[in-house]
């Protein structure tokens, strides 16, 4: 992944760009079981190549003498909805409830009103999903969906918000699927306790699919650091749509054949972590990190999707470790466009 | 981790049920393309009802297309489908669209009444619990300009495939978890609701029903359940449906769509399983014979290997051949056998459309040749016509 960030002088204009090179190195996906979303299953999907081209103007006020920050920004990218992309955020293995918390990769205009600690964002985007990594958003539907968010942060490093999306038939392209009505609030600390960084997050969301069922996803983190140390924890308890899957256990059948699912399944996770700031060779910074899963699996309610049939047993385990990488990182929250947010240092990152 | 994926779900479905012949792909050429008609992908096409060189193709949200595939009146033929009207029924109160799945259009032998054709709608729901949807009813004198009169609804159940007693007419609706369902649908039918028109509906397993199809053959009304497989329904002139046998018969996979050899008293059935029930791959139709009371009974079974579903069963009306269509996988497409036994049907030719596949198949005998109808799943879903009379001589 590459971010670039360019500016005009005062930042009165800001291009955030992302590329995403996932669709090369993972183009089947990585094994994260829970994952979904895109055609795959248990398999974290790649993103598309252009992940974020955000044309972005932070502070449109700023010359006038008021108590108040507009923002404005087009391109494709973050709708201002939920939490921040789980990316950037401490734990390595994605959330289950990727596709309820955030919505990304659209052709979105957006615009934002700051005063005193109340952030308000509105966005209208295309409701579909990228299907593949070179899939562009279908700029047909741009604006058959919209979002909301209220942020506020009433001290630095507290912050709450709250969201509300429609999003028109995001599973296919063509928007014949169902309409997903979701919900997002979240509780945020991101400050020292004690002196120590210390970083905190609950989150609630809620994706109603038509008038069929409903998803929900209740997930806390945090991770408390000491010098170079980082250990983190997650735990989380989603809903996850089962979809009529391809001779490939891994895979979705996409386009879908019709509206029904076959079951849906609550899938609760606590993920324990540690990663440790290595060093740094030249501007690359090294941070080692391990961490392990529990995993256990139930149905919600009835369908022909039973878990235990499917994998064998209910109750799984995952262990991943690796290194992280980051060369001259001009860390920002992902999914976020505010005036502050984009110039934000993460310690967490 | 995951444990078991689906290489060991294969191996371990090879080699736990040997007793299914295996229908092996082959093709011998007697099966001929007569035309392909695009459908705009909104998702796609579900079924096709076909009548007097009508096709009557039920196209999801599009609603429902009605070509002249050979009756004549806009010169149409099945090398040459010429659309005759066209229309979106409401969505009701269901999500995400009119959601058409499949047609029946009634003509009533008692007035001679060619007016109403019914449609299927196949709303949301989770496979095996709940389900959604309503029958439109469709004004269809006018073939060029069909109107939507009225539409039956049943709380807490969406429909699925029809059969009519025409000569007593009676609908019978496949009803999902709300089993089967017969309606009295004479005389004139005009914004009236399901409660004025009910005559029975039948939970066959009141722990769990999920029906696919029905089938009225020699005083019997026969259902398939995608929980509790085939089911004999008595079934009186005037609806009256009652459990007579069957049921918990297909325990290995979820049943999907069956057909009745009404000329030899056998039962073709299909599953839709997607290594769902026990982790076995590919899908079967399984052979019933019906015994002198009406009872079914399992006398051979076919797996389809490679697929994820056997998405529809038809025998012919002659009765000399059987076809299945597949859907999701490699082994996807068309499979024609020859019921020269019928208790033991030979594959004759194979088709293959694509590892999409075939949603649903139509036979059609027009002027003098027999035709298979197919709606091909998206991406590019199409309406395909194949000539298949050379495999009927």
């Amino acid at each position: 992944m590459v971010m670039v960030r360019a500016a005009t002088g005062g930042e009165r204009l800001v291009l955030q760009a992302t590329g995403d090179f996932e669709g090369l190195t993972i183009k089947n996906g990585e094994l994260t079981p829970g994952a979904w979303g895109e055609g795959f299953a248990d398999r974290r999907h790649p993103h598309t190549y252009l992940h974020e081209f955000m044309l972005l103007a932070p502070d449109l006020l700023r010359d006038l003498a008021v108590p108040a920050h507009v923002s404005l920004g087009v391109g494709k990218g973050f709708v201002p909805f939920g939490t921040d992309d789980p990316m950037s955020r401490p734990t390595e293995r994605f959330p289950v409830n990727h596709h309820l918390s955030q919505i990304l990769e659209r052709a979105v205009a957006m615009a934002g009103v700051t005063v005193g600690p109340a952030r308000l964002e509105g966005a209208v985007f295309n409701g579909d999903e990228p299907q593949r990594p070179d899939q562009w958003p279908n700029l047909s539907r741009f604006g058959d969906s919209w979002s909301l968010r209220l942020t506020v942060e009433p001290v630095t490093g507290l912050e709450w918000e709250g969201s509300r999306a429609l999003v028109r038939s995001p599973e296919t392209r063509d928007a014949v699927g169902l309409d997903a009505t979701k919900w997002s609030t979240a509780l945020r600390w991101d400050r020292p306790l004690l002196g120590r960084p210390v970083y905190a997050m609950l989150e609630w969301a809620q994706s109603r699919e038509g008038d069929a069922f409903t998803l929900a996803t209740v997930l806390f983190e945090t991770q408390v650091s000491a010098g170079r140390h980082h250990p983190y924890f997650r735990l989380e308890r989603t809903d996850r749509p089962e979809d009529e899957r391809t001779l490939d256990p891994y895979r979705d059948v996409r386009p879908i054949i019709e509206n029904s699912v076959l079951g849906v399944t609550r899938w609760t996770i606590g993920t324990l972590g540690y990663a440790v700031d290595a060093g740094r060779t030249w501007r690359v910074s090294w941070k080692p990190f391990v961490e392990g899963s529990l995993i256990g699996i139930q149905s919600v309610g009835s369908g022909l999707f039973n878990p235990a049939v499917f994998y064998g047993t209910d109750r799984h385990w995952s262990v991943t470790t690796g290194i992280r990488l980051s060369w001259g990182m001009e860390d920002h929250r992902m999914g976020r466009y505010g005036r502050s947010e984009m110039t934000m240092p993460m310690d967490h990152q | 981790m995951i444990r078991r994926l689906a290489p060991a779900a294969l191996l371990f479905g090879l080699a736990c049920h040997t007793a299914d012949r295996i229908g092996p792909p082959a093709g011998g050429g007697s099966v001929t393309l007569a035309a392909t008609v695009p459908i705009t992908p909104n998702y796609g096409v579900h079924d096709t009802f076909i009548r007097n060189g009508i096709a009557i193709v039920c196209v999801w949200n599009s609603g429902v297309l009605i070509y002249d595939v050979g009756n004549g009146m806009k010169g149409g033929s099945p090398t040459n489908p010429v659309l005759v009207g066209s229309m979106i029924p409401s969505e009701d109160s269901v999500s995400a669209g009119p959601e058409i799945h499949n047609a029946w259009w009634f003509w009533n032998p008692t007035n001679g009444e060619k007016k109403y054709l019914f449609l299927g709608q196949e709303g949301p729901g989770k496979i095996g619990s709940s389900s959604s949807g309503d029958i439109h009813v469709i004004d269809v004198s006018d073939l060029t300009h069909p109107t939507e009169v009225g539409s039956f609804h049943l709380p807490d159940a969406g429909t699925h495939n029809f059969w009519m007693d025409e000569a007593h007419q009676v609908l019978y609706a496949a009803y999902y978890n709300g089993g089967t369902v017969s309606i009295n649908v004479s005389g004139t039918l005009l914004g009236d609701t399901l409660a004025d028109r009910l005559i029975n509906q039948v939970v066959p397993d009141t722990a769990g029903t999920y029906t696919w199809g029905v089938q009225l053959y020699n005083g019997s009304l026969y259902a398939i359940d995608m929980l509790t497989g085939l089911w004999q329904l008595s079934a009186d002139s005037a609806g009256h449906l009652a459990v007579a046998a069957g049921g918990h018969n297909v325990p290995a996979r979820y049943s999907s769509d069956f057909s009745v050899d009404t000329t030899a008293g056998y039962i073709y059935s299909g599953t839709w399983d997607h290594l769902q029930r026990t982790g076995l791959s590919g899908s079967v139709v399984y052979v019933w014979h019906i015994s002198g009371s009406g009872s079914p009974s399992k006398v051979d079974s076919i797996l389809a290997p490679a697929v994820g579903a056997v998405s529809d069963v038809k025998v012919s009306p002659d009765g000399k051949l059987l076809m299945f269509t597949t859907e999701t996988g490699t082994g996807s497409g068309f499979y024609f056998y020859s019921l020269s036994n019928p208790a033991s049907p030979t594959l004759l030719e194979y088709y293959q459309t694509g590892k999409e596949g075939i949603h649903t198949c139509k036979w059609a005998t027009i002027n003098g040749r027999l035709y298979a109808f197919g709606a091909k799943n998206p991406s590019n879903p199409e309406l395909i016509i194949l000539d298949v009379t050379a495999l009927d001589n």
